[in-house]
Parts: C-alpha cells; structure tokens; sequence
C-alpha cells in the first residue's frame, strides 16, 4: 500500500483536478516559480512543470487580489483553487471571503456561484501570533461558506477533491504540523505522518465527520493536529479504565451534528479539543448545540480544552502552554469522566 | 449675453404689480421656464418664469418692491461672472441685500458651506471646458440609429431614476437609493463598447449600468421593491442588482471590491482563450481603497482583459476628491501600474463611447488593462436622505449646463436633422416603459417566506 505525506497527498489531488478539468487552476504567492518552494509549504511544488505558469499562477502580495479574481474567475465558471501563505493572511482578504465569496451566490438568488477552495495553512509553529492562528471559527460563522479541516493524509486528498468539484466557496485548513516532510520545509515539531492514499481520484462528502475510535464512557471531538492528540490520550485513558470515543469534525460547515449528537447520546458525556481560542470557537458552537439537542442525555456539561484567550505566543515554553497537549486533555477527561459519576451516586 | 427680465402685463387691469420673493439665489443657474419669482397682482399671486436658461446675474428689485409692467427685473447671464455693463450702477449682485430671499438659518448654512468650500476651492480640479454639444472625434463616423438608441438608453435611465426619485419622496419605495441622474454617458458610452457576452461589475449605484447593458427595467424595479419578480428575486436590493442573462453578476456595495474580482472574470476569460472582456465600474471614492491597488497591479502584470472605469463624480459620499487625493486625475494612476490611464468628459456620451471602445479592442486584443478616468457628476446626494449640503447650486448648476442628454439632443437636432419632436416621442416611450416597471414592481408578489433559506450554497 502506497503511504503519503498530508502535503504530497493535496498535491496529489490538485494535479488530478487540473488534469480532468481545464477550469481548476491555482494562484497564491510563490506557487509556481521555477526554482521556488510551491507555495508556503511546497503544496504546489513542480505543478508549474507540468500544468505552466498561467494556470500555476504566481500572485503578488495581493491577498484582496488573489481572493478577489478566485471570486471573479469562479463566477465565470472556473475552479480557482486560491493559497493564502499563511492562513492569518486571510484577514487581509476578509472582505472577499465574507462579503464577496460567501454572499454572491444568496445575493443573486442562485444566478451565480463561488466554486472556489481558498486553502489556508494554519497551526502553531513558533512563528509567532501573525503565522499561527487557527482561524476556522470565523468562517464557520458565515452562511454561505463550507469549512473542511482534514487531520491525515487520506481525508485531505479526498476532501480537498471534494472542495474543488463543490460549487461553493470552500474554507480549506491544513494544520501546518501534519504537512509532513516535502522540499525541505518541514516543520521541527511536525508529526511524522503518512497514510494509504489510493493514486486514483476520491472524494469524501463535505461535512462529514470521521469516528476514528468508538468508545462508551467519553466523546472527544477534535480537528486537524488535535485529532492526533485526542487519540494519544484516548489510548492512555483506556489503561486508566477510561473508554474514550474520539470524532474527526474533519468538516465545520455544514456540520454533521446528527453523528455527533448520537455519540453523546451513547456516552454521555463530551469533550471537544480545539487549537483555536475558547471564546466564540468551533467548540462553543458545538457544545451549544449538544447541549440544546441532547441535555437530558448528558451527566456533564460539555468541557472544551481549548487555546486560552490569546494571541498565540511565540516563545516555545508559552506556545506549548497555549496549545492543548496530551496531558490538558488526561487531565480533562479524567475530570469529566469522574465528576459525572460522582453526580450518578447523588 | 445679458437678458433682462421684463415684469410681463398681469391680467387685464395693467396695474402695478409687487414683488413677493425670490425663489432663486443669484448666481444660480435657472432653466429655460423654470420660475425665479412671485409676484402679486391686484388679482392674483403668479409665478415669474425665466423665458431661456442662464444664470440669475442680478437683481434689480427687492422683495416687497412695487414694480411697474415692462420694467426689467432680473438679469439672465451666460456666466455667473459676467460684467453687467450698463447695469452695473443698480444691480444687486449681493445675497445679503436680499432679505427675504434667505432666511437666518439658510444663511448660516450657506455661509458655513461656503467656508468649506473656499477651503478646498485652490486644489478642486476644475470640470473639463464647457462643450454644449456632444462632440468627438468619431461623431460623424456614427450612424443615426445608433446614436438615437444612445439616447433611448441615457432617456430610459434618466426617466427611471427620476421616477423612483418623485416615488421616493411620496415614501412609496423601499429601501435606500442611490441614484445615477448626471452620469449616464459613462455607463450608455461603456455599454455601447461592450458585446452582449461581456461581463460588468457594477456599484452600489448600480442601475444605470444594468439598464444600460439591457436589463429590464421591469426586472430592476421589483427588485428595488424588493419583489420576487426583481432580477435577483428580491434578495439583493436596490445596492445588489443582478442579471447574469446579460451579463451582470451582483453589483457589488462594498467599495472598489468589484475591482479584483473584475480582475478574476478577465483571468477567466484569458486562459479559456475567450475574447471577452470585462468592466469594473467604480467612483473616485474607490481609487483611495487597497482592492483598487491590488486588482489594478494583478490584472496590469497578467495583461488580463479589464476595463476599469472609473466614475469620478467629485464626491465620495460627502467628501470631495480633493479632499482624499493630491491628483486631481485619478487616471494619472494608471502610470504607477505600467497600463493606459485615459481622461474623458463623461458628461458626453461620444466621447464616453470613442475612449470605451478602444479600451475594450486593446483588451480583446490581448494587450491588457486600460484605467477610463470619466469626468461626470450626480446631480442627487450620495443616497437616499442626502440633499447633498456640500456642494453649491453653482456648481450644480455648471454641471447641469453640459446635461449628456441635452449635448446628444442637440447634436441629433443640429448635425442630424432630427425633429426635436422625434426626441420628444423617444422619451415619452421611455417614460411608458418606466410607468409600465414601476406598475409591474408596485404589484409583484412579496417572496415567499420561504425564499429566505434558499440559495445560501449552490
């Protein structure tokens, strides 16, 4: 079975759209010069060999620009699959995503459509509070986009097909610690990730989730790198007789909360695993949303383990601090698991 | 030339009439028609009319002044500086001495704008030389259909703005407006360039570009009352007009915004190898934007076939260009971008049409972007509400002078031989297809609620 790394694995899927349709292009910063790097982290390394320099499309640093013509050329009926280099550039570009990309097709009552996929690398990597931030919340918050967050080699190409083939504007977050080794620019901490990906063409459905590990006494409901560490602990709180389930909300919007609600039904209890600052983040949606469908099943309030309400520090003592590890989410679960049976004795 | 205005024989008993007020401040200018006082009779008060356009010069009488028939009153000028020769001596050329004519609080207005304006007065660039008749280089190659569907097209957009305007001051439309009078040889000369395929970005004043494209005025109109029948289903407004049938994806109100996505469709267009080009409308205000800079450098260094035009009526919202740019030509910016930068009297539908279309062949043709810098006006405020308190009646009123409607009449009368009645009959048509819209909008379903949820993805 052919493994592949997260990186080479979007590649792979971007080069099998370009291949069957003419209409699927790239355009970002850095994404195609010869002798560069394929954009911030070698996604689209060698594409410009093979499909040119007009559809592997270098940008200025425009991020208006480059999310303004994906919305231009998608509205003429192209698949422009747009790369912010950072995913914190996209602020620069808000505008467009939220007020252009996400609106068009509501606002002229279906005459037009946005199929675009604007990938957005994400994660803290000490880089600092400007080239770290997981950024889905806000997009899970307009009407109008689709949010996907792949956490492994396998789901990215299938989902990222997916994106491309939607016609919608599609938010696409790859965690920068899962791209694994490729052109020289992996990251220090990054996990050392690969995965069967079959070479042909697959898609996985949009807003989808994932259960990666059934279990009976706790739901941990986690994206991206935090999948990674949700299993870790789930593995180690089985030999502390603690039977942890562990979903990939491998897709934020639209929003499988059906299969996430029957896993709470079934455990009772939830704990969500989220990168992304507390306040107003994917997990407060969610436990919201449990909490109003599923209350008289659950022995305990759902528990986020979730960034603190900061910038993402830059020195690797605090940065560690700020993303929840193995031992915040042991320590979570235990709690959760035991204050809810204390509550049964009452 | 000065003209005096001659108190007229009132009714039959010929006797002495008074002057009750002014309606007209000096220096404004006035319509052929238009009336610029009242006075009474032993019979009757009646409106004093201007017998041909010019701006009101002078005065040669107060309010509350008993004045004999056949004496001159007013004097009519071509300027509102011209020398008043032999009426020098008893001409009253000031506001002030006019009591009546202003009230206290009027006054403090006035003179608080003024103080604003002479504020800004050395660096506002001055509008392009007065041409009273539609003029270009191309006019005699132009055929007489074509330049009367001109005018049908700037008459349907002049009668419609101005009937919504009369339909909003009875409350009767929804919504806000933002309304496009003055302008309509920018989007009518831009139109004309264009093939049916081509693509527009549109504004947040957006209607004169749709109509100008071929949208139906039916279809605009609903969609301002908000109506299921409108051409985006009642779901954009008044700001959102949308009609992908010719061309016009939703006209965009975020300011300059429609530049790089205008910047995206012509990308679409060059690697599909299709010879389509597409146009983003904008005004002055959008040049001071970042999306005006990043969309104009994207589409220049990829030679993308755009057409960017820029509306620059003077104002953004309330604030004046000068205000917000060292240049006055917005165009000279084009330089910075290594593309065309073109200046055109946008109050001439020719000259629009002459600098449009050979910024669309450049385009088609493969040899990028071209930045259309169109001098214009709106005669009403930014929006709705906006009696637009910043700008004079002087200068209103110089604009109003070079009407592209009235240069393209005249044109059609003095160099075609065109009836004036012709014109006249055009209009009345297009006054009926408005009439017939504002019916057909008036008494459109409402959407159904549950319209509310669909079309949120694709």
């Amino acid at each position: 079975m052919r493994e592949l790394s997260f990186s080479k694995a979007l590649r792979e899927a971007i080069q099998l759209a370009m291949r069957r349709d003419p209409n699927v292009f790239v355009l970002g910063e850095d994404v195609g010069i010869s002798g560069g790097f394929g954009g911030g982290f070698t996604v689209t390394l060698g594409l410009s060999d093979e499909f040119g320099h007009a559809r592997i499309m270098d940008t200025p640093i425009s991020e208006i620009a480059i999310v303004g013509a994906a919305v231009g050329a998608a509205m003429m009926g192209m698949r422009p699959i747009a790369e912010m280099q950072y995913g914190d550039f996209v602020f620069c570009a808000m505008d467009q995503v939220i007020n252009q990309a996400a609106k068009m097709c509501y606002m002229s009552n279906g005459q037009v459509s946005v199929p675009l996929v604007l990938r957005l690398p994400v994660g803290a990597t000490t880089r600092g509070a400007q080239h770290a931030q997981s950024t889905e919340a806000y997009f899970m918050h307009t009407p109008g986009l689709k949010v996907v967050c792949p956490s492994n080699p396998y789901d990215a190409k299938g989902l990222l097909l997916s994106a491309v083939w939607d016609n919608n504007p599609v938010i696409f977050l790859e965690h920068k610690l899962l791209y694994g080794a490729g052109g020289g620019r992996k990251e220090k901490t990054s996990l050392d990730l690969y995965t069967h990906v079959p070479e042909q063409e697959y898609t996985l459905p949009l807003g989808s989730v994932a259960v990666k590990r059934a279990g009976t006494d706790v739901t941990i409901l986690a994206n991206m790198l935090m999948v990674h560490r949700a299993l870790q602990a789930a593995q180690e709180l089985a030999s502390m007789g603690i039977d942890a389930g562990v979903i990939d909300v491998r897709c934020l919007a639209p929003l499988d909360i059906e299969t996430l609600a029957d896993s709470a039904r079934k455990t009772h209890r939830v704990m969500i695993v989220e990168e992304d600052n507390q306040s107003g983040g994917w997990g407060a949606e969610v436990a919201a949303r449990l909490t109003e469908m599923c209350f008289d099943d659950l022995d305990a309030p759902v528990l986020r383990v979730a960034a603190p309400d900061t910038p993402v520090p830059c020195a690797p003592a605090l940065e560690k601090l700020y993303v929840p590890d193995v031992p915040r989410i042991l320590q979570a679960a235990r709690q959760l698991c035991q204050s809810s049976r204390e509550n049964d004795l009452d | 030339m000065i003209s005096e205005i001659i108190i007229p024989k009132l009714g039959a008993t010929g006797g002495d009439v008074t002057l009750d007020e002014w309606l007209v401040p000096i220096g404004a200018f006035v319509n052929a028609g238009a009336p610029i006082a009242t006075l009474t009779t032993d019979k009757a008060t009646v409106e004093l009319e201007a017998f041909r356009g010019g701006y009101l010069r002078a005065i040669l009488a107060r309010p509350g002044d008993t004045v004999p028939i056949a004496t001159p009153i007013a004097l009519l000028a071509d300027s509102s500086d011209e020398p008043l020769g032999e009426y020098a001596a008893r001409a009253i050329t000031n506001l002030k001495e006019t009591t009546t004519l202003l009230t206290a609080n009027t006054d403090a207005v006035e003179s608080q704008i003024s103080n604003q304006k002479s504020a800004i007065e050395n660096r506002k660039p001055q509008p392009p030389p007065q041409a009273p008749i539609a003029s270009s280089s191309i006019a005699p190659l132009l055929q007489l259909p074509f330049l009367l569907a001109l005018f049908r097209s700037m008459s349907l957009i002049r009668r419609f703005e101005d009937t919504l305007y009369q339909l909003f001051l009875q409350g009767l439309v929804p919504g806000t407006l933002h309304q496009y009078q003055g302008q309509e040889a920018v989007a009518v000369g831009v139109s004309a360039a264009l093939n049916k395929d081509d693509v527009i970005f549109s504004t947040h004043r957006p209607v004169g570009h749709l109509l100008a494209k071929g949208s139906s005025a039916r279809g605009v109109a609903a969609e301002i009352w908000g109506k299921a029948a409108g051409c985006a289903g009642g779901k954009g407004g008044q700001m959102h007009l949308c009609d992908i049938t010719i061309g016009a994806p939703p006209s965009n109100a975020i300011v300059g915004a429609n530049i790089p996505i205008a910047t995206g469709a012509a990308l679409a267009f060059q690697l599909r190898g299709e010879p389509r080009v597409a146009v983003s409308y904008f005004g002055d205000g959008a040049t001071n934007i970042g999306a005006f800079h990043e969309g104009i450098n994207l589409a220049a260094v990829k030679n993308a076939p755009v057409l960017f035009v820029c509306e620059n009526n003077g104002y953004a919202a309330s604030t004046h260009i000068s205000l917000t740019s060292r240049v006055p030509d917005l165009a000279v910016r084009a330089e910075a971008y290594g593309i065309p930068g073109v200046i055109v009297d946008g109050m001439d539908v020719l000259a629009v049409y002459d600098a449009a279309q050979q910024a669309v062949s450049r385009a088609r043709r493969g040899d990028g972007p071209t930045l259309l810098e169109c001098k214009t006006y709106r005669y009403m405020g930014h929006s709705r509400g906006d009696p637009g308190g910043y700008r004079t009646q002087h200068e209103l009123a110089e604009w109003r002078a070079r009407d592209p409607i009235e240069r393209l009449r005249l044109l059609l009368v003095a160099q075609h031989n065109v009836s004036p009645d012709t014109l006249t009959a055009i209009e009345i048509e297009t006054q009926a297809q408005v009439d017939d819209a504002v019916a057909f909008a008036q008494a459109a379903p409402e959407p159904e609620p549950s319209l509310l949820e669909t079309h949120i993805y694709a």
